[in-house]
């Protein structure tokens, strides 16, 4: 016992006057107290698995996201050899399911990878590993033939396209118009594509079901993507030839060839419809939309349908076409409210008569060639489908691809796509960002002309797109586990490649702190 | 101090609210990081100030904290990795951080705290009151009570300059309202005289992962003891240091502050005691009441904890009562000020008579005239046992 007294003070700020212990606590193993420990286990994220062919969303947007774009080109089209067009057409399922959409704004995945898409036009894809011996013929380039042949060509097989149409593309090329899709990007990202790797394009080769059948004998394996070359015609509209197929006009506009008349209504409300209705807006005809079910329940994709609304062609909803009659060089309609009914929707008593000069039908397609797949002979894309979407064809044709590849070397475990494990994400630490507008063309220009409806992203726009991504599943070694670990158990790996954490288990107690706050859900507890 | 007409070099001179004189003196002083909860008041404080770090003006790190407790705990985390840190309570706050200003202490990390004074319920009330500051009086803080706005702005600096000297916690006072929310012609120093007096804060112990040490971890009964008989002993030096401090700080701002000031002492026979702004109206009853031919005098305490027992001594030596202001109570003891009195004046050969005089809580207005009467008053009371209420 010592007497405080004023003689005997301590100088202030003596290290030995706090509690701080003398030496350093590292040899103190807090890890042995743990019954947990803390996993890395990266995931998939929700995007990537709503994406039919797979994109591989939250790796490429990390590169974007450090300015490594020519990396986050190859990432991209490790799944995905159409980016500029899908990036333009696709109806982006992967944004209905992006996370940030529960934080502020989901992300604008196709602009970021149309973005990509257009910055890759001109970077050929680089050459395969090993050239095979192995040929494979493709029948149709549409989406799914093209897919097909890429996977295949990747693999350093010798790959030929039979095309019945002078160009390669499908409906890419018909189908899709102008304002969507400039066959300038088309063209210049076909020819990337089969120039990169060598494929043989045979064109105007209308391939029968025979012929198909001989392509066996000459190739190790065939797949078959001719699309849905029909058009469904109801009887009460045969006969007239001022009645016209959407899919043929829309074939017709694409060369070029504008149809007499001034007066169009186009009966249906997909993509066909919207697409035909739009387009001869453009060359000046007046033009409606007659629908038998409600503006809403239109299948055509919501940005065409508000495009149309904008564009100011009236959809006449719940109305049937009844009977036709020409009258002095024009079609005489008679039109009733579609009403539904225990036999499905049928025409009700209110009725009325207008009169156009070309009646434009677009109430499906369907198949033009039985093709039965069989042991060497594949089957894809709308085909196999039914009408699809581009991206779907194309993952037809992937897997088509990867079929094939097995066959020819059964040895060969088949790559395996990640199975869909969702990132149980935690956005309480992301700092919300202000949302991006996606600028539009003017109205005026739009309908004038065929320039693109959505102008696209510019470099700096896209980058900031890409900022708002987390890229889910990923470790991005964001530092949010370090900062939060009580033990200082969690070291930052920035400069690795891939960046990452590692976890001190010598002193990790187990807390699970870590895998709680991690924005992207890749630390997972496990029992010891 | 002297009221200066004009300001000393390196002065401005601006007419500022007393809360924003607190943040302008937090500002010259840059903290590292800043961690506050709203209260009444002494809102204004965290408001100014994190409107300067908001604009650039400030490059702290403001963080922004859901109760008190978190926010002392945040500047406890601060200040073990190295920054020096502010915060900024009243009241219930400081209450709800009680048992924080224990471990900030006797862990031995310097931090600045001011504590603008009022009431804590029942009923609800804002008004000043010293019931919070006086009841943390055990929890190895230091604490200055200041009389005036420029006061408070100049003890910042100097409260730095001594936390992280004696590596203990300094809690500053001002009176909510009478201080906190009224204007007052200032003079505030330059950037760069603040930095000739404070500069950056070493800390001589910090976290740090390349060198683990374990921080308040647990000691056996001998080393506890120990550390807090250290932390005893460093108590003792405090006024020395802060003499050091006072001269130091002169020599630069041409102002000097003392723990305790006399104000006409001269053959007093009755001296009041008092802290905080009530010294003012306490110094104008003190003049009418000389005039009137009453031998009364008055001494200003500055620093509470440690408490100046020795200056204590030497200034009222010889005086035979001692009148003692409090704005807070101890149920069932008395006034917080008078206990303290007695406690240090009780080993005196010849002390003088202690009376206890609760002379506002919950912001009861105090007028000269309030004073007079209680120094009038007091020829009928004995101090022994009893107190004004
Ligand atoms: C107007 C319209 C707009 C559309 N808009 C979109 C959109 O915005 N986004 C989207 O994702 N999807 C859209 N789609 C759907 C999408 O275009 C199709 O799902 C997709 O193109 C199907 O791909 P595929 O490869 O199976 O067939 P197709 O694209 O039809 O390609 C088939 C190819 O096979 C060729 N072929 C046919 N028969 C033979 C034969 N006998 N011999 C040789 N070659 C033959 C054809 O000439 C064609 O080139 C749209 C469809 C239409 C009609
Ligand atoms: S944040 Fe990025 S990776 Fe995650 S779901 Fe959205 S787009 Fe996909």
């Amino acid at each position: 016992m010592e007497i405080i007294n004023q003689d005997s003070l301590v100088a202030p700020g003596d290290l030995n006057e706090a509690p701080i212990s003398m030496t350093t606590t590292e040899g103190n193993l807090t890890g042995s107290w743990k019954f947990f420990s803390p996993c890395l286990q990266e995931k998939v994220s929700p995007c990537r698995t709503a994406c039919p062919i797979q994109n591989n969303i939250a790796e490429y947007m990390y590169f974007l996201n450090q300015g490594e774009k020519d990396r986050a080109l190859e990432i991209l089209r490790e799944s995905n050899p159409l980016p500029a067009i899908t990036g333009r057409v696709c109806p982006r399922f992967c944004q209905q399911e992006c996370n940030r959409l529960q934080l502020d704004q989901g992300v604008l995945i196709g602009s970021v990878e149309r973005f990509l898409g257009d910055y890759g036009l001109k970077i050929p894809y680089p050459a395969p590993e090993k050239k095979r011996s192995e040929r494979v013929a493709v029948v149709g380039s549409g989406p799914a033939g093209l897919a097909a042949a890429y996977f295949l060509a990747r693999a350093g097989i010798q790959v030929t396209v039979y095309e019945k149409e002078a160009e390669p593309g499908g409906l890419l090329r018909w189908g899709i118009p102008e304002y969507r899709l400039p066959k300038d990007v088309l063209r210049q990202e076909l020819d990337n594509l089969i120039n990169s790797f060598n494929i043989g394009l045979e064109c105007r080769q209308d391939m029968t079901s025979e012929k198909i059948e001989a392509l066996s004998s000459d190739y190790q394996a065939v797949f078959c993507a001719p699309g849905l070359g029909a058009s469904i015609l109801p009887r009460e509209f045969a006969g007239y030839d001022r009645v016209r197929q959407g899919l043929d006009l829309l074939y017709d506009l694409q060369q070029g060839r504008i149809p007499e008349g001034r007066r169009f209504a186009v009966i249906g409300g997909g993509n066909v419809a919207v697409d035909a209705a739009r387009s001869l807006l453009r060359y000046g005809k007046e033009v409606e939309i007659i629908y038998r079910r409600t503006y809403a329940e239109m299948p055509a994709y919501p940005d065409e349908k508000r495009h149309l609304s904008e564009e100011g062609i009236p959809v006449q909803e719940q109305s049937l076409v009844t009977d036709i009659t020409p009258h002095k060089g024009a079609l005489r309609l008679s039109v009733s409210q579609a009403v539904k009914s225990e036999q499905g929707i049928v025409p009700g008593p209110v009725g009325s008569e207008q009169e156009v000069d070309v009646l434009v039908l677009a109430v499906g397609q369907t198949e033009h060639l039985r093709i039965e797949p069989k042991e060497r002979l594949f089957v894809g894309g709308d085909l196999q489908l039914g009408a699809s979407s581009v991206v779907e064809a194309m993952a037809t044709g992937r897997q088509g691809a990867t079929a094939i590849l097995q066959q020819l070397d059964p040895e060969q475990e088949a790559p395996e796509l990640p199975a869909p494990e969702p990132a149980a994400v935690n956005l309480t630490y992301v700092p919300r960002k202000k949302p991006l507008l996606l600028r539009e063309t003017a109205l005026e220009e739009r309908v004038s002309g065929f320039v693109e409806t959505d102008p696209g992203f510019s470099e700096d726009e896209a980058q900031l797109a890409a900022a708002r991504c987390l890229s889910c599943g990923k470790c991005t070694a964001c530092g949010l586990c370090w900062f939060f670990c009580p033990d200082v158990s969690i070291a930052l790996e920035t400069e690795a490649d891939p960046p990452g954490v590692t976890i001190d288990s010598e002193h990790c107690k187990g807390c699970g702190l870590c895998a709680f706050v991690c924005p992207r859900g890749v630390i997972r507890m496990e029992e010891d | 101090m002297n009221f200066m007409q004009n300001p000393p070099a390196q002065h401005t001179s601006e007419m500022l609210l007393g809360s924003d004189a607190i943040a302008y003196g937090v500002k010259l002083c840059r903290p590292e990081v800043i961690a506050a909860y709203p209260i009444t008041p002494q809102t204004h404080i965290i408001e100014t100030l994190s409107s300067m770090v908001d604009s650039g003006e400030m490059p702290s790190e403001y963080i922004k904290v859901e109760s008190e407790m978190s926010a002392i705990a945040a500047c406890f985390g601060s200040v073990a990795a190295g920054s020096r840190s502010f915060t900024a309570t009243s009241s219930h706050g400081l209450a709800l951080m009680h048992e924080m200003l224990h471990w900030f202490a006797a862990s031995r990390f310097p931090l600045v705290m001011v504590n603008a004074n009022r009431a804590l319920g029942a009923p609800w009330n804002i008004w000043t009151d010293q019931s919070d500051s006086l009841a943390q009086r055990d929890t190895g803080w230091l604490q200055i009570y200041c009389e005036t706005a420029q006061e408070a702005l100049d003890t910042i600096l100097l409260s730095y300059w001594l936390t992280e000297r004696i590596m203990l916690p300094v809690m500053v006072m001002i009176d909510g309202f009478i201080l906190s929310h009224t204007m007052e012609q200032l003079f505030v120093p330059e950037q760069d005289l603040a930095d000739r007096f404070l500069p950056a804060y070493q800390a001589p112990y910090h976290l740090d992962t390349e060198n683990p040490l374990s921080f308040g971890a647990a000691a056996t009964p001998d080393n506890f003891y120990n550390l807090r008989k250290a932390l005893a002993k460093t108590m003792k030096n405090v006024p020395k240091e802060i003499e050091e401090g006072a001269e130091r700080f002169s020599r630069l701002f041409h102002r000097r502050y003392a723990n305790l000031e006399g104000y006409r002492l001269e053959g007093a026979e009755v001296v009041i005691v008092s802290s905080g702004a009530l010294t003012g109206t306490v110094r104008i009853a003190v003049d009418r009441l000389r005039d009137a031919g009453k031998k009364v005098g008055l001494v200003k305490l500055r620093l509470f904890r440690p408490f100046p027992r020795e200056e204590l001594l030497e200034m009222v030596q010889g005086v035979p009562d001692v009148l003692a202001f409090s704005r807070a109570v101890s149920y069932g003891a008395g006034g917080t000020l008078a206990q303290e009195l007695r406690a240090s004046l009780y080993h005196l050969e010849s002390r003088p008579r202690i009376f206890d005089v609760i002379i506002s809580l919950g912001g009861k207005e105090v007028f000269p005239e309030t004073v007079i009467d209680v120094v009038q008053g007091m020829g009928g009371l004995s101090p022994v046992n009893s107190n004004w209420f």
